[in-house]
Parts: C-alpha cells; sequence; structure tokens
C-alpha cells in the first residue's frame, strides 16, 4: 500500500468518513469534520500509523495532504 | 399578530420597511468566492421552505432540527421554521451519533434537515428514534424514498409566498440544548418575543447603522450564532456576512478586508490564535471600514484587548451570555471605558447582582454567584422535561446563572468561574459526565474522571483521568483510540488534551467523584478538606 493509500486510511478512521479520496490539494475545507480540533486527533494517529514523531514547527503550516505526504515521505525515509 | 413572529421579522417586515433590494445574507466560500441575498430572496427562500414543512405535515409546536454547517439552506430552513411557528433546533455539525441522538430523542424532534455525509450518523440512530419521521438532504438530488427527501425537490416547486400564522410573544421558537454538571444536556427553550431583547442589544451595545456590514465568526448551533449570526442583525435590517471555511488567519482577514466589515463578532480563542499568527496580519490588511470588534464565549484576557489596540487598530468589546439568557447580558460598549479583563456592566433594562451564599448582595470586590432578575424578553422559558431543573434556577425573582463573579468600586463586573464542574472549551460548554460516560464504554479503561484545567489558548482544556484495565500501558495509539471514540460518540470540542493514568480516580464514601481534589492536585494545589474521601 502506498503511503497516500495509508493516509487516506488514517483519515477515513478520523474523520468517520466511508470513501475518501485525498489528493495533495486536499485541504481542511474539503473534509467535513477536518477542523482545528480534529487535526491534533488526526496528527497523532498519522504520528501512531507510521511510527514518526512530528516536531512542533513542522506541522505548524500544513496546508494541505501534499504537505503532510512529503513530511510523511521524508519521514520514512530517514527511519529507513 | 404575526408581527411576533421572528421569521417574519427578519424577513417580510423588512421588505416592508423598503429593504426588500439590500442584501440581507452575503455567503462567502472557503475560496472567498461570494453569492449575495437580499432580504426579498430570504424572504421568498423562507416562505418556500415554510410551505414545504405544511405539505410535510408539520404542526405549529412541532420540532424541526438542522443538523448542518454553514450554507445558505440553514438560513432559509430556520426562518421558515419560525415562519411555520415550528420550533427550530440546532446542532452542531461536528456532533457525534450520540450527542445528536440525546438531542433529537429528547426534543422529539419530527423533521431533520442535513447533508448526505453527515446522514450516516442519522440512519444508525433513526430506528431508535419514533419520532423522526422525515429527513431533509439538502444535497440529494431527488427524494430518496418518503421519509428520505431532496430539500431542492420538496422547496422548489413551493410558492414563494406564505401566510404566517398568529404566533403570540409566547409561542416556542428555539431550541438550543447546553451541558450541565451531571445527567444529559439540557434543551434551553426560548420563545419569539426573545427578538425584544435580541435586536436592543443590537442598538444599544452593537450600536448599529443602517450601512454596517456585521460579521458574527460563531456557528449557528451556538446561541452566539443564533441570536447574532442570524436574529439581530436581520431583525434591525442589517448586511450580514457569513463565512464557509474553517478557521484561517488569512482568510478570515481576507473576508474583513474584501467585504469591508465594519462590526466583527467573533470570540477569544479565535484571537488568541490571530494572536499567535500575528506576523500574516500585522501592516498588511486595509481594515479601515472595521469600526469595533466584539467578543463572546470565554473572559477576554487583558492581553487581547492590548494587543488589538496595538495590531489591529480597534477596540474589542467583550460581551456576556448564555444559553438560557438568549442574548447580551452583561457588556463592554462604546461609550464607556474598557477595564480589559472586565465583562463590563449590565445592558440597559437588565438588573444584575452577585450574591453571598446566603442570598445577600455581596459587598464590592467579594465573589459570589451571578444573578439575573427575571423578565427579560429573550429569558428562557423552560428546559424542555426538565420542569424542576428549570425551577432550581430560580432563587425568588433571580436567576442563578451558575457562574461567580464580582463587582468592583465602579460597577465594572469581573467573572470568576463557575460554580459547577461544567468545562468551558473554546466558549463551549462541556459536561464532565458526557465525556466521562463516553470513555467508559472503552473495554480499555475500567474507571474515568474528567476535569476543565486553565489553559492559554482554550480557556479551559479537558484532561481525563483513566484507570486502565489490568497490566495495560498507557499508549499512542490507546489515546488515538480514545480521542476518536469521543469524537464519534460527542463531537471534537468533548476530546480531552491531556490523559493521566491513576490507579485509583478519587471518590467520596457515596462514590461521587472528587473532581475538586483532582483539579487541586493537577494544579499543584492544596486539595483542602479531604476527610470525605474513600478508603
Amino acid at each position: 500500500m502506498s503511503i497516500k493509500e495509508e493516509l487516506t486510511k488514517v483519515f477515513e478512521e478520523v474523520f468517520d468518513e466511508d470513501q475518501l479520496e485525498l489528493t495533495p490539494e486536499t485541504t481542511a475545507n474539503d473534509i467535513e469534520a477536518w477542523d482545528s480540533m480534529s487535526h491534533v486527533t488526526m496528527l497523532m494517529a498519522v504520528e501512531d500509523h507510521f511510527n514518526v514523531e512530528f516536531e512542533q514547527w513542522e506541522i505548524m503550516n500544513l496546508p494541505d495532504v501534499g504537505a503532510l505526504l512529503a513530511l510523511i515521505e521524508k519521514k520514512t525515509a530517514k527511519k529507513n | 399578530m404575526s408581527s411576533s413572529n421572528i421569521g417574519y421579522i427578519c424577513t417580510r417586515q423588512q421588505c416592508e420597511h423598503g429593504l426588500a433590494d439590500k442584501t440581507a445574507l452575503r455567503y462567502v466560500d472557503a475560496d472567498l468566492s461570494r453569492v449575495d441575498f437580499t432580504f426579498a430572496q430570504l424572504d421568498a427562500a423562507s416562505n418556500q421552505f415554510a410551505n414545504a414543512l405544511k405539505e410535510t405535515g408539520i404542526q405549529p409546536g412541532d420540532r424541526v432540527f438542522l443538523f448542518l454547517p454553514k450554507q445558505p439552506e440553514v438560513f432559509f430552513a430556520f426562518l421558515g421554521t419560525l415562519k411555520a411557528t415550528a420550533v427550530a433546533g440546532l446542532l452542531f455539525s461536528n456532533f457525534g451519533k450520540e450527542a445528536v441522538y440525546d438531542r433529537l430523542a429528547d426534543a422529539g424532534a419530527r423533521v431533520l434537515i442535513t447533508k448526505q455525509s453527515l446522514f450516516k450518523r442519522i440512519r444508525e440512530i433513526w430506528p431508535d428514534l419514533p419520532a423522526l419521521e422525515k429527513v431533509i438532504l439538502t444535497d440529494l438530488p431527488a427524494h430518496e424514498s418518503d421519509c428520505v427527501l431532496s430539500y431542492s425537490q420538496l422547496v422548489d416547486h413551493q410558492s414563494a409566498a406564505f401566510e404566517v400564522p398568529a404566533t403570540t410573544p409566547e409561542t416556542p421558537s428555539v431550541l438550543h440544548y447546553t451541558s450541565g454538571s451531571t445527567g444529559k444536556p439540557k434543551g434551553v427553550l426560548h420563545v419569539h418575543d426573545s427578538i425584544h431583547h435580541q435586536r436592543l442589544t443590537m442598538e444599544k451595545v452593537m450600536q448599529i447603522e443602517p450601512d454596517d456590514i456585521f460579521w458574527c465568526t460563531a456557528d449557528h448551533a451556538w446561541i452566539t450564532g443564533t441570536t447574532y449570526g442570524i436574529i439581530g442583525p436581520w431583525s434591525k435590517g442589517i448586511t450580514q456576512v457569513h463565512y464557509g471555511g474553517n478557521f484561517d488567519t488569512q482568510a478570515w482577514f481576507d473576508l474583513l478586508q474584501q467585504e469591508r466589515v465594519t462590526l466583527w463578532y467573533t470570540a477569544p480563542t479565535a484571537l488568541r490564535m490571530l494572536m499567535r499568527e500575528e506576523d500574516k496580519i500585522n501592516g498588511r490588511y486595509d481594515l479601515s471600514a472595521l469600526k469595533r470588534v466584539y467578543s463572546v464565549g470565554e473572559p477576554l484576557n487583558p492581553e487581547i484587548v492590548h494587543w488589538a489596540r496595538r495590531v489591529i487598530g480597534r477596540e474589542i468589546y467583550d460581551t456576556w451570555f448564555q444559553t438560557e439568557t438568549g442574548a447580551i447580558m452583561i457588556t463592554n460598549r462604546p461609550g464607556m471605558a474598557v477595564k480589559p479583563g472586565s465583562m463590563g456592566k449590565p445592558v440597559d433594562g437588565i438588573e444584575a447582582g452577585v450574591f453571598t451564599e446566603e442570598g445577600n448582595p455581596s459587598p464590592a470586590n467579594e465573589s459570589g454567584s451571578l444573578r439575573l432578575k427575571k423578565g427579560w424578553s429573550s429569558m428562557f422559558r423552560t428546559y424542555v422535561n426538565m420542569e424542576e431543573a428549570y425551577r432550581s434556577k430560580f432563587h425568588g425573582e433571580f436567576y442563578d446563572t451558575g457562574d461567580r463573579a464580582q463587582i468592583d468600586q465602579d460597577g465594572y463586573y469581573w467573572f470568576i468561574g463557575r460554580n459547577d464542574d461544567v468545562i468551558n472549551t473554546s466558549g463551549h460548554l462541556v459536561g464532565p459526565f458526557e465525556v466521562e460516560s463516553a470513555l467508559l464504554e472503552m473495554e480499555d479503561i475500567v474507571d474515568v474522571a474528567v476535569i476543565g484545567a486553565p489553559d492559554e489558548m482554550l480557556y479551559e482544556k479537558i484532561v481525563a483521568f483513566v484507570t486502565l484495565k489490568d497490566h495495560l500501558e498507557w499508549s499512542k495509539r490507546l489515546e488515538v483510540k480514545a480521542r476518536i471514540h469521543v469524537t464519534k460518540r460527542i463531537s471534537p470540542i468533548a476530546v480531552p488534551s491531556e490523559f493521566i493514568v491513576m490507579d485509583k480516580i478519587p471518590k467520596n464514601r457515596s462514590g461521587k467523584i472528587m473532581r475538586r481534589v483532582l483539579k487541586a492536585r493537577y494544579l499543584g494545589e492544596d486539595a483542602g478538606d479531604i476527610s470525605t474521601l474513600e478508603d
């Protein structure tokens, strides 16, 4: 499964959606339940799923899914 | 008699006053594209919805609920429901299914208006809601069945004229639910007469002028969003801006500038988030149209007042009210010196006071229970199905707000805290019992206690103390599971910011959680008398 597919599963679980179609351009405005409160849960779920840790400064400006994907890719590549 | 009807006053009456072609609603999407609706269009769209409700068999007094994010249909359906003299109930679109169920079941809702993405939560609970006859979906192109209806198919063929039935000042109008320390949320029922005090505060507090552009950022399911994001401004013929996107510093300031907002009503949490991103704002925006900023929901820290003076160049006026009071009661306002951090003074016609436990007025600068003399028009009329709880809120002629405050030598009120365990997080009241009940449903958790603790951003954060099943260790996975569970059951607002694992939750000998002890321990303070602690 690609990182994007795995991230989609995490998003579906956190935001209680069945058939999400994430693109790099997807933002919080495109997903009903993605607000500032559920954002924290989503980031924790991502950290847990991919077994990575985000620094505060890394997640301050994540404008869209593309930026989050890039961050996950960077983190998981470092580990490998 | 329709002249008492909020729906009529906010639409048709404005047209009769010559404002038919004036923009009532400017709906701005997340990408800042906009669509305008005049008062005549607002009148027609709400009339069509009222006719549609009539067609579905809705009778005066029936409960019609809205479970939608901000979108134009919210306003049409809300005002149409009031015109039909049904009662409009409002639900936050981020509510989980348990929160939705509790409210719809208690209210005996007959009709629900929602959208497809949220309908999933309704399908699961609908079999247990025997009173709920119809669900109307705003994004369904055609009726799915006799019970699952398309908003457009239902409304489009309706007449744009509607004869508002006789409405007395005491006709029930709006139903909001609010959390208490214990038990399920309580249904706070208002009546059409509320509009008098709501209008008065638009005049005396907001000090509106005909050309004002008003932006209330509150969700319509919050009393602020209903009173000052729908009723108040339109009852005075004022143009309102509504934004359909999420919080975003740049988008909000783009909107303030682009729409030349003159009066902005928002919340301290939002202002604190803006403060944090000051560099995105400072000197970058033309806010020359903005006259004043108002705040509500939590006490406004003095730092925000000073920040606004420095960065936005405007005064922020803190206002105080509750779901039960229906409109602003105590407030800062133009023409009165602002003491940063103070609630201000009572609105004209409101008699407030701070009382000792014995029921005597507290001396100046000493805290006590904040009470309001009953009789203002926007005062709630009951807690639905909980008349005893309603009566218990009154001490003689005074409504007890449950808040503690003090009055200084100049007559300014200062908020101290709550008299109960209700948590005010980002302006939303959360009952600890609701969160505890949700967490206890998780098989990994055997006991739980929830408290509110001071927080720089949220005013109060939710802290959960949990006892885990034998040999289980707290982990990020478990925390994610708990957070998702609370979100799905209640809402993301109710998710604890912190989880603390304990061997045992402190309780008294009757088994009642001693939140006072937990709070003191959390804050590193003396827990005081612990003689009633079990073991």
